[in-house]
C-alpha cells in the first residue's frame, strides 16, 4: 500500500539547509497498524506529510495506493489526497462552523461517497446521538473522534494520523487508539505517528526514527500489547 | 521601548497588505470626510474672493422697464447722499436685443442683452470684467461697434475667442473677446425664467456709446451701480439712495436692488450651503462606515494576537505593557491612514473644483487642502484604530493566562446559539459559506455595515442621478406635447390676436399648428404662503398644446391649472381656492397686479411649480382679452426647427423663437456637469467598498486557514475553496447591499423630500431609481465583496499547508 524507496527530504539552501530525512525505505501493507516513533525533530512528521502528499521529496519514490506521487503534478496530488489518503490531526482541525454530522458528511463530499451515511458512520465511532452538535459543545475525545469518522468516511484505503492522542487525557487516548486499530483491522494501513513509546506498543510495527533515518523497524519491543494495557 | 517598537513595527510588515488597506478604509474616510465635509468653506472663499476681484457692487438702481434718464443724471442724484456714505457709482445702459451668433455649422437665435459700460477713464471700476479670451474693450472702443461675449454663453456654444454676431434691427457688430461678470456667473435671464440658460441667453458688453446707439437712446441711461464705503450698513445706504433719486428724479421708476438680492449672487451662496448640507451627509455616511471597518479590521488583525497576549500574562508582564505593542500597531495604522487621507482630501477638493468650475466659472477657486476640516476627520480616524485595538487588549487581559495560551477546542470557542441544524445534512460545501458568516455575527454585521455605508451612498448618489434624469424627462414629455420638435415663439410685447404682426406669423410656412397664446407673470398663494408662476393662457378647446392633467379638468372655463408641486407647496388640491396676484391692464395701456381668489381647476403632470395654465377665456379678468404674447407651433413638413429660427428671426415682433427642448437639453447639459461631481464620490466610495472587501477576505484566509489547510490535505483543489470564499463573499454583499440599498432610498427620500425642495423650490423632483441602477448596484455590491477573494489567491497558494495544520491556537 505505501512504499517509500531512499526518500529525502531538505528544508533551506547552503550552510542553512537542513536534512529532515534521510535515505528513508518503507513498506506498509494494507490491514497494517504502522506507528512510527522518534524524539522532536527526528523527521517523523516530515514522513507523514510526504505519504500524504502534502510535501514533496527532495529525493526517492514516494508510491500510495500504486500512485508515484513523488512524480505526480499538482492536479493529480489533489485527487491522490480525495481518493488515497485521509488524514486525522493533533489538534482535530475540524469545521467549527459545522456540526459533528456535517463535519463527517465533508469527508463524504469530498471523496464523492453519495451513498454513504454520516450518522452510521458517527455510530462507527462512539458518537451516536451527537450529530447534530457543533464542535464547541463536544468534548476533546469526542472531536476527535469526529475527525476519525471524517477520515474514516472517505473510504480512503490510507488512515494517516499525527500525534492523535497529544491533545487528549489518557483514557481518551487509549480509546482513540483502539479506534485506529480496529480500521487497521478493516483492511486499512493506519500510520500513527507520536513521539510518545507507549503508544507505540500498540502498534504492529514500529518505525524509529531518529535524525531523519529510520533506526529499527519492527515489532513493538515484548511483542504487541492491547491498547487496554497502555500507561502514559 | 525600542523592542515593542520593533516588534510592533514586524507585525506591520507580515500584515502589510491588511495595514495598507485598513489605512486606504480610513485615509478615504477622513479624506472623503474632510474633502466633501469642506467645501462650503472653499466655495465661499472662492466667491467672496471672485466677487471682491471684480468690484461687485453693493447696491443697483434698475429703472422701470421702458424708462431712461440722460447720462450723469443717476450719478449726479447720489450727490443727495450723506457724504462718506457712497465709494463709487457707475451708470449702465442694459437694453434687450436678439443675437444671432450663428456660425457655418450652427444656428444660435437667442434672445439676449447689451449692457453699455463707461469705457472711458479706464472704467468700470465697478463689475468689472474678466476678460477670457481675446482682448478687454478700451477707451479707444467707445462708440464703435466691438462688444465682448459673456463666457458662459460663449463657451457653450464653443465659439471663437473673436468674430462677429448680429442684434436685433441686422445690426453687425464684431466681438473681441469673451468675458465673466458677477452678474453672470449664474446666466438668469431678465425674466427670471429659469438659471444657468447660457443656451438660450446672451449678454454682450459694449461701451456706454455702442449700446446707447444700438438701442437708439444717445445719451441716456438707465442702471446705477454703487459701491458703498467700508463699514456702511447696506440699509441704511439703500434708504439714503431711494430718498435722493425721489428727490431729484422724481416720477422716475426705480427698483433698488441690495447686493444679497441680487440673483445670480444669491444663488450661488444659497447653493453652497445646500451643496454643503448634501455632502455632508455623504461625507459622514461615508467616514461612519470608514471608522466601522476600521475598527472592525484592527481588530481582528489584534485578535490574532491573544495567545500572545496570554503568554505575556503568563510570563508576568504588566497589562499595561502588554497593551504597548497592539496599541502601537493601532497607532501606526492611524498614522498611515491618515497620512494618507490627506492626499484622498486633496484629491477630492481639487476633482470637485474641476467639477464645481464647469458650473460656476469664477475667476477665483480657492481650493488649497482645509486643515481645520481636516483636524477633525483625522482624529477620528486616528481613535478609531486605537478603539480597535483596546477592545481584544481589553478582552484579552480579562481571562486568564491559562485560558489565553490554552490551545485546541478551549481556546476555540464558535458559538452558533441560534442555529437549529437539520438532522440529514446535504452537501456541505452548500452550508460552509453561511455557516462562516453565522459563526461570527459581531464580525460579519460589522464588515456588512462598512460596506452597507458605501453602498448607501452609491445608491443615493446614483438615485440622485435617475430622479433628476427622470424628472427632466417627464418635463420634456409634458412641454413637448407629443411634438418632438415644439417650438416656443416669444413676442417682443403682447399683440391683439387680429395684429397683422400676429397673422403673419401664424400664417409662416415654415410653422404646423401655430397656436397664438399669452404668457403673463403671476403669484400663486395662500394663507400658507406664495411663489411666482408662469400663467399660459391657452384656448383649451381648440390649441393643440394644452398641458396634460393627471387630476381635474381643463373643461371648466375658470380656474387654474397647478403644477403637483404646487399643489403640495400650498397645500390645496383640485376645487380648493387659492390667490392668484395677476397683471391687468389699465385703460390707458399701463398694468397693475391685483389679487383675484381663484378655484384650482386641475393638475398638470409638469414637474415644475412656476408653470401655470388657465383658459384664454380667462384673459378678461386681466384686460387681456384678445390679447397673445406667444406661439406655439411645429415646424411644418419640410421645415427644421433652424429653418422656422431663421425664418421667424425676420419678423420684427419675435423676441426668439426656441426650440421647447431647450430647458430640458440645458439642465441634461447641467446634470452631466452634476453627474462629474457625484463621480468623484462614486469612485472613493467604490474603493472603500473594495479595500473593506479586500481586507475582510484576507483577514478571513488567515483567520479560516486552518479550515483551508484541513481542506487541502482532504483534496479539495484551490479552485473549489477560492468559490467557498467567494461565495461567503457574495452572501455577505448581499447582506450589506440589502442594508445599503434600504438606507440609501431612505436617504433618497430624504433628499428628495427636503434637501432639494430648498434648493430648487420651483422643480417638483421626482424620486426614482432605476432597474438599471438597482442592478448595477447590487452587482457592484456583491461583485465587489464576492471577487475580493481573487485578490488573496497568491496568499492562498503559497500556504504552508503542513505547518498550517500543525499549529495550536
Amino acid at each position: 500500500m505505501i512504499d517509500l524507496a531512499g526518500v529525502g527530504k531538505s528544508f533551506g539552501a547552503g550552510a542553512a539547509r537542513v536534512r529532515a530525512l534521510e535515505g528513508v525505505d518503507l513498506h506498509v501493507a494494507a490491514g497494517e497498524f504502522i506507528v512510527v516513533l522518534g524524539p522532536s525533530g527526528s523527521g517523523k512528521t516530515t514522513l507523514l506529510n510526504l505519504i500524504g502528499a502534502l510535501d514533496s521529496a527532495s529525493e526517492g519514490s514516494i508510491r500510495v495506493g500504486g500512485v508515484d506521487i513523488s512524480r505526480a503534478g499538482r492536479r493529480e496530488l489533489f485527487e491522490f489526497r480525495r481518493r488515497t489518503v485521509s488524514f486525522v490531526f493533533q489538534s482535530f482541525n475540524i469545521f467549527p462552523g459545522l456540526t459533528a454530522a456535517e463535519n463527517v458528511q465533508f469527508g463524504i463530499d469530498v471523496a464523492g461517497r453519495g451513498g454513504v451515511d454520516a450518522g452510521e458512520v458517527l455510530e462507527s465511532v462512539g458518537l451516536a446521538g451527537r450529530e447534530d452538535s457543533f464542535p464547541h459543545q463536544l468534548s476533546g475525545g469526542e472531536q476527535q473522534r469526529v475527525a476519525i469518522a471524517r477520515a474514516l468516511a472517505t473510504g480512503n484505503p490510507v488512515l494517516l494520523a499525527d500525534e492523535p492522542t497529544g491533545e487528549l487525557d489518557f483514557q481518551t487516548g487509549v480509546q482513540i487508539l483502539g479506534l485506529l486499530e480496529s480500521r487497521a483491522a478493516e483492511g486499512r494501513a493506519v500510520l500513527v505517528v507520536t513521539h510518545n513509546r507507549e503508544i507505540s506498543r500498540a502498534a504492529d510495527r514500529v518505525v524509529e526514527l531518529s535524525s531523519g533515518r529510520i533506526v529499527s523497524d519492527g515489532p513493538p519491543a515484548g511483542g504487541r500489547a492491547r491498547t487496554a494495557d497502555l500507561h502514559w | 521601548m525600542r523592542l515593542w517598537l520593533r516588534w510592533s513595527w514586524r507585525d506591520m510588515r507580515a500584515h502589510w497588505a491588511q495595514v495598507a488597506a485598513i489605512a486606504l478604509v480610513i485615509a478615504l474616510g477622513t479624506g472623503t470626510f474632510a474633502g466633501l465635509g469642506s467645501t462650503a468653506r472653499w466655495r465661499k472663499a472662492s466667491a467672496d474672493a471672485s466677487f471682491a476681484l471684480l468690484q461687485f457692487r453693493d447696491l443697483e438702481v434698475e429703472l422701470s422697464e421702458g424708462s431712461f434718464v440722460p447720462e450723469g443724471a443717476l450719478v449726479g442724484a447720489l450727490e443727495e447722499v450723506a457724504p462718506g456714505l457712497v465709494a463709487g457709482a457707475e451708470e449702465r445702459l442694459k437694453v434687450p436685443t436678439q443675437v444671432d451668433a450663428g456660425t457655418a455649422t450652427q444656428t444660435i437665435l437667442v434672445p439676449g442683452v447689451v449692457i453699455g459700460l463707461p469705457l472711458k477713464g479706464g472704467g468700470p471700476q465697478i463689475d468689472v470684467l474678466e476678460v477670457v479670451s481675446g482682448r478687454p474693450l478700451g477707451a479707444a472702443d467707445s462708440g464703435a461697434e466691438v462688444v465682448l461675449l459673456e463666457r458662459n454663453f460663449a463657451e457653450y456654444y464653443g465659439l471663437p475667442p473673436a468674430g462677429s454676431l448680429s442684434v436685433a434691427g441686422d445690426r453687425r457688430l464684431d466681438y473681441a473677446g469673451t468675458a465673466a461678470s458677477p452678474d453672470y456667473f449664474i446666466v438668469m435671464p431678465e425674466d427670471g425664467s429659469g438659471f444657468m440658460l447660457q443656451a438660450n441667453f446672451a449678454v454682450l458688453f459694449s461701451s456706454l456709446e455702442t449700446a446707447q446707439a444700438l438701442a437708439g437712446a444717445p445719451g441716456q441711461v438707465n442702471r446705477l451701480v454703487v459701491r458703498l464705503a467700508a463699514g456702511v450698513e447696506p440699509e441704511t445706504a439703500e434708504r439714503e439712495v431711494a430718498a435722493a433719486l425721489a428727490e431729484r428724479l422724481p416720477g422716475v421708476g426705480a427698483t433698488l436692488i441690495p447686493r444679497d438680492e441680487q440673483r445670480a449672487y444669491a444663488m450661488i451662496y444659497q447653493d453652497i450651503e445646500n451643496d454643503q448640507q448634501t455632502f455632508s451627509i455623504f461625507a459622514m455616511l461615508i467616514f461612519v462606515g470608514a471608522v466601522a471597518a476600521a475598527f472592525n479590521l484592527t481588530t481582528r488583525l489584534v485578535e490574532a494576537q491573544r495567545r500572545e497576549i496570554g503568554i505575556a500574562m503568563a510570563l508576568g508582564v504588566s497589562r499595561r505593557r502588554i497593551a504597548v505593542r497592539p496599541l502601537l500597531v493601532g497607532a501606526q495604522i492611524a498614522l498611515l491612514g491618515v497620512a494618507l487621507g490627506v492626499g484622498v482630501g486633496w484629491v477630492i477638493a481639487v476633482a470637485m473644483q474641476q467639477v464645481l468650475e464647469g458650473f460656476f466659472p469664477l475667476p477665483v477657486w480657492l481650493t488649497s487642502f482645509q486643515p481645520g476640516a481636516f483636524v477633525g476627520a483625522a482624529a477620528a480616524g486616528f481613535a478609531a484604530p486605537f478603539a480597535a485595538v483596546a477592545y481584544p487588549v481589553w478582552r484579552a487581559v480579562r481571562v486568564r493566562p491559562i485560558e489565553a495560551i490554552r490551545s485546541g477546542h478551549l481556546a476555540r470557542r464558535v458559538r452558533i446559539r441560534w442555529w437549529r441544524p437539520t438532522r440529514r445534512p446535504a452537501n456541505t460545501f452548500g452550508r460552509l459559506p453561511l455557516r462562516n458568516l453565522a459563526r461570527a455575527p459581531r464580525r460579519t454585521v460589522l464588515t456588512a455595515l462598512g460596506i452597507a455605508s458605501a453602498i448607501a451612498v452609491l445608491t443615493t448618489l446614483l438615485g440622485m442621478i435617475d430622479s433628476f434624469f427622470h424628472t427632466v424627462d417627464v418635463g420634456e414629455r409634458e412641454i413637448l406635447a407629443g411634438n418632438a420638435d415644439r417650438v416656443i415663439v416669444d413676442l417682443d410685447h403682447p399683440y391683439q390676436a387680429e395684429d397683422p404682426e400676429v397673422v403673419a406669423l401664424l400664417a409662416s410656412p415654415a410653422l404646423a399648428g401655430a397656436q397664438a397664446s399669452l404668457a403673463v407673470p403671476g403669484r400663486l398663494g395662500t394663507a400658507a404662503g406664495g411663489f411666482e408662476v408662469l400663467i399660459g393662457l391657452t384656448d383649451f378647446a381648440r390649441s393643440p398644446w394644452v398641458p396634460q392633467l393627471t387630476a381635474g379638468s381643463s373643461a371648466a372655463g375658470d380656474g387654474v391649472i397647478i403644477a403637483r408641486k404646487a399643489a403640495g407647496d400650498l397645500g390645496v388640491g383640485v376645487g380648493d381656492a387659492v390667490t392668484l396676484v395677476h397683471p391687468r391692464r389699465r385703460a390707458e395701456g399701463t398694468y397693475e397686479f391685483v389679487l383675484a381668489t381663484i378655484r384650482v381647476a386641475g393638475i398638470h403632470a409638469a414637474p415644475y411649480r412656476f408653470l401655470a395654465y388657465m383658459d384664454a377665456s380667462q384673459s378678461d379678468r386681466m384686460g387681456l382679452n384678445g390679447m397673445v404674447n406667444q406661439v406655439n407651433a411645429a415646424p411644418a413638413t419640410g421645415h427644421t426647427v433652424d429653418d422656422v429660427k431663421r425664418d421667424l428671426f425676420r419678423l420684427e415682433s419675435v423676441a426668439s423663437v426656441q426650440p421647447a427642448t431647450v430647458v430640458a437639453d440645458t439642465f441634461r447639459d447641467l446634470l452631466g456637469r452634476f453627474i462629474g461631481l457625484l463621480r468623484v464620490v462614486q469612485g472613493a466610495v467604490f474603493v472603500l467598498a473594495l479595500a473593506i472587501a479586500f481586507n475582510a477576505a484576507s483577514l478571513n484566509l488567515d483567520e479560516r486557514a486552518r479550515d483551508l489547510a484541513t481542506m487541502f490535505a482532504f483534496g479539495v483543489t484551490r479552485r473549489r475553496a477560492l468559490r467557498l470564499a467567494m461565495a461567503e463573499g457574495a452572501l455577505l454583499g448581499l447582506l450589506a447591499t440589502g442594508i445599503g440599498l434600504a438606507a440609501g432610498y431612505g436617504l433618497l427620500g430624504w433628499f428628495v423630500s427636503s434637501v432639494f425642495p430648498r434648493t430648487a423650490p420651483d422643480i417638483g423632483l421626482v424620486l426614482r431609481l432605476t432597474p438599471q441602477t438597482l442592478a448595477v448596484i447590487t452587482a457592484m455590491g456583491v461583485a465587489a465583496v464576492a471577487l475580493a477573494p481573487l485578490l488573496t489567491l497568491r496568499k492562498m497558494g503559497r500556504m504552508d499547508v503542513p505547518g498550517t495544520l500543525r499549529v495550536m491556537e
